[in-house]
């Protein structure tokens, strides 16, 4: 008994003596708060690649160079379930725990906004590259996000099928238990009814989280008379939808919003999603610059397009090194150097990234173009249009 | 002379001589311990800091770390709560015996003053852990109130996220509307300060709102059981759901947020308190042998003259109550509330806990609560593998005691306090 307890103390005295010594130069700690498990595990997946495709290219030049000196860099990533108290738990983890200086993410909503709230209190920078509820920011000045958002979304799609069509009529199927795809047909129904006057809206119909048959508010649309059918619903939902909608005999057009920007999409939809149209933040098909050799090296490497959030996650992993450049230098003590990145990202002036040119000037949501994307004949998506505020 | 007793023997004999008392003065020797000299222990032994839940995060982050984690574990906690607990006994247990003399208000007011010593020093060190053992005792009063009926009255109810949703949404719309400003007043009506003073009435009014929802379930339950009150109740749980998601002015699925930050270790240590104290009354009350006897059999309990419907009312009545006390904490504590929360997801972690803790204890109940909550956080970085190793464990746990770790098992606070050693050194 005493033997194995000497036995056991040496080891652990031999192995503490190779293990320690190890975090004493200074580290820039990046946190990524994502959904690895949970509902939407294919927007962890993609935060995390994004990420890990930056740490590559930081790594290679061997850290961030910050005024005069080079930082090596860590990611912290957590995953936050889909769950809003586990983002909550994560941000605090990582704010209080791993000394973060940043953090990049959550995602969704749900999880940005109670997260935004902890971000901010502790007084940390964080950058949601995809949340478009205008809650994530508001009131909170730690708090940045990537995207646009649904206010400038919504008339975006109305005024490009009112010019591209010369449509009248429209109508709008979308989730009323979903805050994304809700607040978004309510935005595009006021910007339509701006412009074509009241009950323009012919048909403006809802339905329940994870319902798979559409046919009677479809037929009700049908019946209306509607030109054109806006659905800004996620990709399983738009394939039934678009798909139910071809059988039930709708011939016109229809409309997406940027949450049909995955590449499941098109596998689920098949043939019945080829020239629709959606508004995005970055087209895949036919990208030029650093944009096309981001999505080639993200193919490479993990066999797949990278959709719409991979590509906005690699762009607040990029605001973030620039903010933390913009500095001019970190004085170690941590509470001023957030300080600092905050001010920096606050005053970041047309940055070039992968998903459009971005201006923060002062204020916390970037101003940004939006991207039209047709889906072509060969099921890819490409570039038609772009939309500037 | 007979031959010395292994020391493990010794040990542990010497360790069931330990009350109550001298365990929680070792706990809070090891955490006042920590506080003042964690940091730099845990430089020395190369820990970047104090680890946040025990070492585990670190350990399975960095496997390297494991030893240093471990040691570090072991002489904050182990050692000093060992050495503190066994050395005092002989004291504690007088005082012990001496505190169970006086009215028993006196010596439960004790060890809980003791507890939330140790639980507030622990805390202290981070607000990671701080929050950590908020979530953990709401998860408490969610898993007692749902034992009240799953458990003790044996029927399968699946509505609780649907009562915590509705205790939730009370008291967030009392709150923001009361304290923030730009809301359904549009200025705030009443200083903030007068928050914590209002706090338990807005509480207490959630789950008055969720004992009311609790009646919609309540008297089908009358004529139902089994199967068919689960459906009922999953559909209720799926009422509240949407009801709440067509509200525009609960801001429908986008969530309520800007809660003010009412809910401090303190109160939720309180009301987990509070609720712990009197579900424990209450299953140990007449109503309570009631419950059991309509679960066991209802026809014989209705011969037996009780009256099984006053009974199941009562019983979905007052768990509801705290299960929406329990959803207006949660909604402080995160400061946002969303419907999404109180899904389907929300009611397999409750049913988990209740289920792997056992089932009619209370005991069980804060077993399974602290453990599952405990486990879900620490086993965080696994990502995806810990969806295979919770499960895992409870169906281990299904197959090996049936009725969950603890069952059937009440909670005596007298047996739980009293000195384990009596003056003479007799037990």
């Amino acid at each position: 008994m005493r033997k194995g307890m000497l036995f056991g103390v040496c080891i652990l005295v031999g192995v503490m003596a190779f293990s320690t010594g190890w975090a004493k130069e200074p580290t820039i700690k990046i946190g990524i708060n994502a959904p690895i498990t949970g509902d939407i595990p294919k927007v962890g997946e993609g935060t995390k690649f994004a990420a890990q495709l930056w740490l590559e290219d930081v790594k290679a030049a061997g850290g961030i160079a910050v005024g005069k000196k080079k930082y090596p860099v860590e990611l912290v990533i957590e995953d936050n379930e889909s769950k809003a108290e586990s983002a909550v738990k994560v941000t605090t983890k990582m704010i209080t725990e791993d000394d973060i200086l940043v953090m990049v993410g959550p995602q969704a909503s749900k999880q940005a906004v109670p997260a935004a709230g902890i971000a901010n209190n502790y007084k940390t920078p964080m950058i949601t590259p995809w949340s478009t509820n205008p809650d994530s920011t508001k009131d909170k000045p730690y708090v940045f996000r990537a995207c646009f958002l649904d206010p400038f979304q919504g008339p975006v799609v109305a005024n490009f099928i009112s010019n591209e069509f010369k449509f009248k009529k429209a109508a709008v199927l979308y989730d009323v238990a979903s805050d994304y795809p809700k607040g978004l047909a309510e935005f595009f129904k006021k910007a339509w009814e701006d412009t074509h006057g009241k009950g323009s809206v012919v048909a403006y119909e809802s339905f329940t989280t994870k319902d798979t048959d559409f046919s009677s508010q479809l037929t009700k649309i049908i019946n209306s008379g509607a030109q054109v059918l806006f659905t800004p619903q996620y990709y399983n939902e738009v394939a039934l939808i678009v798909q139910q909608a071809h059988q039930l005999g709708w011939k016109k057009p229809i409309v997406g919003s940027d949450s049909w920007g995955s590449a499941e999409t098109v596998k689920l939809c098949g043939k019945d999603c080829y020239g629709a149209f959606f508004s995005t933040h970055y087209a895949a098909a036919g990208a030029t610059g650093d944009t096309k050799k981001f999505i080639d090296r993200y193919k490479a490497k993990h066999g797949y397009v990278p959709d719409d959030v991979a590509a906005l996650t690699w762009d607040a992993m990029m605001l973030v090194q620039k903010a933390i450049q913009g500095t001019g230098g970190l004085t170690g003590d941590l509470k001023k150097d957030r300080d600092n990145v905050r001010t920096a990202l606050s005053q970041v002036k047309k940055f070039k990234g992968i998903t459009g040119e971005m201006t923060f000037a002062g204020k916390n949501d970037p101003s940004k173009c939006a991207v039209i994307v047709k889906i072509s004949d060969t099921g890819e998506f490409t570039f038609y249009k772009s939309v500037c505020p | 002379m007979p031959p010395p007793a292994p020391i493990s023997r010794t040990f542990r004999a010497r360790c069931s001589r330990v009350p109550l008392l001298g365990w929680l003065s070792g706990a809070l020797a090891a955490v006042v311990l920590e506080r003042f000299v964690g940091t730099p222990l845990a430089l020395a032994v190369g820990l970047p800091k104090i680890p946040a839940l025990f070492g585990i995060d670190i350990m399975l982050k960095k496997p390297l770390l494991i030893p240093n984690a471990v040691l570090y574990t072991v002489l904050i906690y182990l050692l000093p709560i060992a050495a503190v607990a066994l050395s005092t006994a002989f004291l504690t247990n007088r005082l012990a015996g001496g505190l169970m003399k006086l009215p028993v208000a006196v010596p439960v007011a004790v060890h809980l003053g003791l507890l939330y010593a140790a639980l507030h020093f622990w805390a202290d060190v981070s607000d990671y852990r701080s929050l950590v053992l908020k979530l953990t005792m709401i998860a408490i009063m969610l898993t007692l109130s749902l034992n009240v009926i799953n458990g003790y009255m044996g029927e399968f109810s699946c509505s609780h996220p649907g009562f915590m949703a509705l205790g939730a949404y009370c008291a967030s719309v009392v709150t923001v509307g009361l304290f923030v400003d730009g809301n359904y007043f549009g200025i705030a009506l009443l200083p903030g300060e007068t928050g914590p003073f209002l706090f338990p009435i807005d509480l207490v009014a959630g789950g008055l709102l969720a004992a009311f929802g609790a009646l919609f379930v309540a008297i089908p339950s009358f004529r139902t059981r089994g199967d068919y009150l689960a459906i009922i109740s999953l559909a209720f749980l799926f009422i509240v759901k949407s009801l709440i998601e067509n509200f525009e002015f609960v801001r429908g699925p986008r969530g309520m947020s800007g809660q003010p930050d009412l809910a401090g270790l303190p109160t939720v240590f309180s009301w987990a308190v509070l609720c712990v104290w009197s579900i424990n009354n209450f299953v140990r009350s007449t109503v309570g042998k009631a419950m059991n006897a309509v679960r066991d059999n209802e026809m014989a309990a209705e011969a037996m003259t009780v009256d099984t419907r006053r009974t199941k009312i009562v019983a979905f009545l007052f768990a509801a109550f705290w299960a929406g006390v329990a959803g207006g904490l949660f909604a402080h504590v995160l400061r946002y509330v969303n419907p999404g929360t109180f899904g389907i997801q929300n009611l397999a972690e409750v049913l988990a806990m209740v289920y792997f803790g056992g089932l009619n204890s209370v005991y069980g109940s804060i077993v399974g609560a602290v453990s599952i909550s405990l486990l879900g956080e620490a086993l965080r970085p696994l990502e995806i593998f810990k969806w295979i190793i919770i499960p895992l464990l409870l169906i281990l746990v299904m197959i090996y005691r049936p009725t969950g770790l603890i069952a059937f098992k009440d909670l005596e606070v007298a047996t739980l306090l009293r000195p384990k050693q009596g003056p003479d050194g007799e037990r």
